[in-house]
């Protein structure tokens, strides 16, 4: 966008603000051709930077005089077909965009009209090609309020935030609402916190509005640590002025001047466009003294991470800020009344505050109109793993499983059965197909032994070992637990030994029950909610998979086929060509055969170590 | 920038130790003992505290890294597809593990728990460029590639890289 | 003043004691290891978490740091609280199992050996109660010893694993060790006090008249400017040992010299 404002960019009103939205509006609508070029991580691993650069380098050489615009964008959601491109007029969806693509897409669409067949959306069911992303059932199925401006706006560009309505909830509150009224407000709306701990919003907002003692801090939690997740990303990424209003409206609510965004160390663009977002808002007066002319002052800091898990959790968070090693406190006393510094705090996750302007422009009562009951409005999930639509999705709380994993993720990749999802990160734990009619809100999750946790939804088909899967969980905590405590430091490596010799086939009977035994003792008696929640990975699969592990400790065997060592490699006959190639892998020449004749392996020798699987060319070797 | 100007630029805040820290890591690659001696007088905190944060978190390194940073994703969806397999591949070609630096000091193996791009795992960032759908033949023949340019660049350098191992603390 | 009734006994708080404060009042014996009367309580150790009744559910809280507010009902001996601090214990046997003053907490608790394998790490027998890091910190005002790394590998050393420089040989931290773990070791041949396992020695004053070692020289040096005192007269003092100073004082005042070193 053109430098729309003048060299003295301050706003130093609501009206001034109001006018120069008129202007940037009446700019928007009467650009005629844009190219928008998802930026988001997905698409960035498959090369959209060089898309996005071609497709810049085309506008400019273009000799037409209708401008083009070539704008980068955040994550649109479907990874899994990016790159994505999306062209307007028309706003015609290309998807699994490659460098070589863009000189067509250029002269047709963008100088012609034209579309270009091959790279548009096709029904895997159907065939059928369709021109709109809200053709697609991935997105149709979708309500977007914290993602509702990624994919359209340049997130680098404060003018295409303001002209897409950006900082009219902050002008609506600091002119027409009082701070206990934006409480009001968000109470209404029923919103609870997005991070993890679903605690209602309006009740930490108010408990540090009313706590003694000054300075008062907001936090923005970026730490997004559940492997797996990267919802905090996408809105960091693609819309951070979001967080940015967010947090200016919950700083005039509670009475607070000074507020830190937290990012882990891992999201260094995300750094980048939330430092770009401060400046470019410091420039027009959203953030400073007197915002908008009025007596609000606020200002935001960054801080990175240094790179562990533990510091998602809020007093390990502020202890981190405080330049110290992240280790959580006790929370009888609870940060809204001491937190940072000692002083009343609230921290919110990225998501939370991000759905804060939606709530103050269109009210608390519209946005509780939307999920449950107790699960209010919508949130961000990942839809990750083994689903053939991996992306971001945004949806109403009380979509069932079902709906996310079929209708909108599109199924099981490859046509596998499905076996379970796991949302929650390291502190949730598998559902399994039993309940995929569940409707996904904060209390079901938990009452099926799981949790909502930050909105990782892992999918996972008949190929993955839950006993496995735990393991992991389980290695990635003892790996990130801070050591402060006993329970979690002592409890679960104590755990990993025994689920490390399930898995290697050294089982004992008794195991289960003393992974019980543990689990319990490390979710009572832990300090903080990594301990408290460490021993749900483990014990949700037992409660689903009890047979599993039955069959790791005792026939040595998994189900699965995934944990090496406890399943046999056999040649299928038929499709063995002879070849000889598994013969000359395998180290303990367990596998006879002449040439051209359908070879053996000798299970008695056989080490499982599965080199002939990995070199066979005709996937004549099967897991059994 | 020298540690003077670094801890100024941060206003003495003894708050901001891990941003200086960070600052400091990226000045010199690493964080050196010597280094850490001077924050602690300059900045006027104990060097036992400085030692406890530059042990306690993940990113920060007590060893110089190599010249190229090859970081694993370890996530779960990562995992799941097969992201311990790379680990193991890379271990035996160039004998590191994470955290650990070869010895002609041209890789440095990183491990990261989740990186946030799930939807195109297992991923590797090289020299913070990431690489998508990754496999153990994949990743090598980045870091083959890497190895070919450093022997065109100084023919003194032969071969694949070394394989004694160099963890770091 | 808020009630506390504490396995059916009550018992009045100021407000913001703790459930231990109480417990103590009360005669109730909670089993607690990294708490200490002279450092703020930090709950790690979770040795002392009693049941806390909250009306139709109850909470398993640390009694060192809960603080008192309104009147509370807590059970130490409740099932779920002895099953869990037994647990607890049994963990902790299996990181210290060659301390006797943690079996003997173990035994009055009623757990006499552990389930879990021995862990083996290469500091044995540090529970990692964070006592005598929070005394060189936050008492002695050295900060010569830290936690250094994290999770399971996490325990209490030196920058750097070396030698400290900050270090004042003053044996704080083997005082407060609730496990026996640190000890002072006195160098003979050097006349160094080792703070062990930190590696750090430390020279000692000597008395000039028999040879005994006294307080180390780092610990006069950080008096210095902490207590009041004329120190040209201490070092004066400082050269004998309390009982050469005695027998010379007496030597002076038996002769009737006018000088006399008290």
């Amino acid at each position: 966008m053109s430098n729309v404002v003048s060299a003295e960019k301050l706003l130093r009103s609501v009206g001034d603000l109001e006018k120069l939205r008129k202007k940037l509006q009446k700019e928007w609508n009467t650009s005629t051709k844009i190219v928008r070029v998802c930026m988001g991580p997905g698409c960035a691993a498959k090369g959209a930077r060089g898309v996005y650069e071609l497709f810049l380098e085309a506008a400019r050489e273009s000799s037409t005089k209708v401008a083009i615009e070539t704008k980068p964008v955040g994550c649109h959601g479907l990874c899994e077909r990016g790159p994505i491109v999306i062209v307007e007029p028309g706003n015609i969806f290309y998807q699994q965009v490659e460098e070589p693509d863009v000189a067509e897409i250029f002269r047709e669409t963008v100088l012609s009209g034209r579309i270009v067949e091959r790279l548009l959306y096709e029904d895997p069911e159907t065939g059928k090609r369709v021109h709109h992303a809200e053709e697609i059932p991935f997105y149709s199925a979708q309500k977007r309020i914290a993602l509702s401006q990624n994919g359209i706006i340049d997130p680098t560009s404060i003018d295409d935030y303001i002209a897409t309505g950006g900082y009219s909830a902050l002008a609506k509150a600091l002119t027409h609402m009082k701070p206990e009224e934006v409480i009001d407000e968000v109470e209404k709306a029923g919103l609870r916190g997005r991070g993890g701990g679903g605690f209602l919003t309006a009740r930490k907002w108010r408990s540090c509005r009313e706590a003694e003692g000054f300075p008062k801090y907001l936090i923005c939690n970026g730490d997004e640590g559940d492997p797996g997740a990267f919802m905090d990303r996408a809105v960091m990424e693609g819309n951070p002025h979001a967080i940015l209003e967010g947090m200016i409206i919950g700083a005039y609510a509670i009475g607070s001047h000074h507020g830190y965004i937290y990012v882990r160390n891992e999201y260094p663009l995300s750094v980048e466009r939330l430092r770009e977002g401060i400046e470019r808002s410091r420039e027009y007066g959203l953030l400073g003294e007197n915002i908008l002319g009025s007596s609000h002052s606020f200002d935001i800091r960054i801080n990175r991470g240094g790179g562990a898990f533990v510091c998602g959790e809020s007093t390990a968070l502020m202890a981190s800020l405080e330049g110290r090693a992240g280790e959580p406190r006790a929370k009888y006393i609870h940060t809204v009344e001491s937190g940072f510094r000692e002083k009343p705090t609230v921290l919110n996750n990225v998501e939370t505050w991000a759905n804060v302007p939606a709530i103050i422009n269109e009210g608390g009562g519209k946005y509780a109109s939307i999920g449950t009951e107790k699960s209010k409005g919508t949130k961000v999930f990942s839809l990750v793993g083994k689903v053939v639509n991996t992306g971001l999705v945004e949806v109403p709380m009380g979509t069932t499983i079902r709906q996310m994993v079929f209708d909108i993720g599109g199924g099981v990749k490859g046509g596998k059965k499905f076996k379970a999802v796991q949302t929650g990160g390291p502190s949730g734990g598998c559902i399994p197909a039993a309940y995929l009619d569940s409707p996904v809100d904060f209390d079901e999750l938990t009452k099926l032994g799981s949790m909502m946790g930050s909105g990782g939804m892992i999918v996972m088909d008949e190929d993955n070992c839950m006993v496995n899967v735990a393991k992991y969980f389980l290695h990635f905590l003892k790996d990130e637990s801070c050591g402060k405590c006993t329970p979690c430091r002592e409890g679960i490596p104590q755990m990993l030994y025994i689920l490390e010799k399930i898995t290697k086939g050294e089982g004992e009977p008794g195991d289960i029950e003393k992974l019980e035994a543990l689990g319990e003792l490390v979710s009572e008696a832990s300090l903080c909610a990594l301990g408290k929640t460490a021993a749900n990975p483990v014990l949700s699969t037992i409660k689903y998979f009890r047979e599993e592990y039955e069959a790791h400790i005792n026939e040595k065997r998994c189900p699965a086929k995934e944990c090496k060592g406890l399943f046999s490699y056999v040649i299928n006959a038929e499709a063995c060509t002879g070849c000889g190639i598994c013969k000359r892998a395998c180290p303990v020449e367990a596998i006879s055969g002449e040439k051209k004749t359908p070879h053996t392996i000798d299970q008695s020798k056989c080490t499982k170590c599965g080199a002939c699987f990995e070199k066979c060319p005709f996937t004549a070797i099967e897991k059994v | 920038m020298t540690i003077e100007e670094i801890v100024e630029k941060y206003e003495s805040d003894k708050g901001m130790l891990i941003p200086i820290m960070q600052d400091i890591q990226y000045e010199y690659g690493y964080l050196p003992a010597e280094r850490l001696r001077e924050l602690a007088v300059i900045l006027d905190v104990p060097l036992s505290r400085v030692y406890q944060v530059a042990t306690f978190y993940a990113s920060f390194r007590l060893a110089p890294k190599g010249q190229h940073e090859v970081t694993l994703c370890m996530g779960t969806v990562c995992y799941l597809k097969g992201a311990d397999r790379i680990a193991e591949r890379i271990s035996e070609e160039y004998g590191i593990e994470p955290g650990g630096t070869t010895e002609d000091r041209l890789f440095t193996l990183q491990a990261v728990n989740c990186v946030g791009a799930c939807a195109v795992a297992p991923v590797v960032i090289v020299d913070g460029n990431y690489h998508g759908n990754c496999t153990p033949e994949s990743t090598l023949e980045i870091l083959h590639g890497l190895s070919r340019q450093e022997e065109e660049k100084d023919p003194a350098k032969e071969g694949a890289t070394s394989t004694r191992r160099d963890k770091r603390e | 003043m808020p009630t506390v009734t504490i396995d059916g006994i009550s018992v009045q708080v100021k407000k913001e004691a703790t459930i231990l404060d109480a417990a103590r009042k009360a005669g109730v014996w909670i089993p607690t290891l990294c708490y200490n009367a002279s450092l703020p309580p930090t709950g790690a150790c979770r040795l002392c978490l009693v049941e806390l009744d909250r009306g139709g559910w109850s909470q398993l809280v640390t009694a060192c740091n809960y603080p008192v507010r309104k009147d509370i009902t807590v059970s130490v001996k409740s099932e779920r609280a002895q099953k869990v601090r037994r647990g607890v214990m049994e963990l902790l046997l299996a990181r210290a199992p060659e301390s006797r003053e943690l079996a003997e907490i173990a035994a009055r608790m009623g757990v006499t050996e552990t389930p879990y394998p021995k862990v083996t790490e290469s500091q044995r027998n540090c529970i990692l109660c964070g006592l005598c890091t929070s005394v060189c910190e936050e008492v002695i005002g050295c900060s010569a010893i830290s936690f250094v790394g994290r999770g399971a590998d996490r325990a209490v050393a030196t920058p750097f694993r070396l030698a400290s420089d900050d270090c004042i040989g003053c044996g704080a931290c083997a005082m407060i060790c609730p496990v026996g773990t640190i000890q002072i070791r006195v160098h003979e041949d050097t006349d160094e006090v080792e703070i062990s396992p930190f590696k750090t020695r430390v020279k000692m004053m000597i008395c000039e008249e028999c040879g005994a070692r006294m307080v180390s020289q780092p610990v006069e040096e950080q008096m210095l400017g902490k207590v009041k005192i004329n120190w040209d007269e201490f070092r004066e003092r400082a050269r004998l040992c309390p009982e050469c100073r005695r027998k010379r004082t007496v030597k002076a005042l038996v002769l009737g010299t006018e000088q006399t070193i008290v």
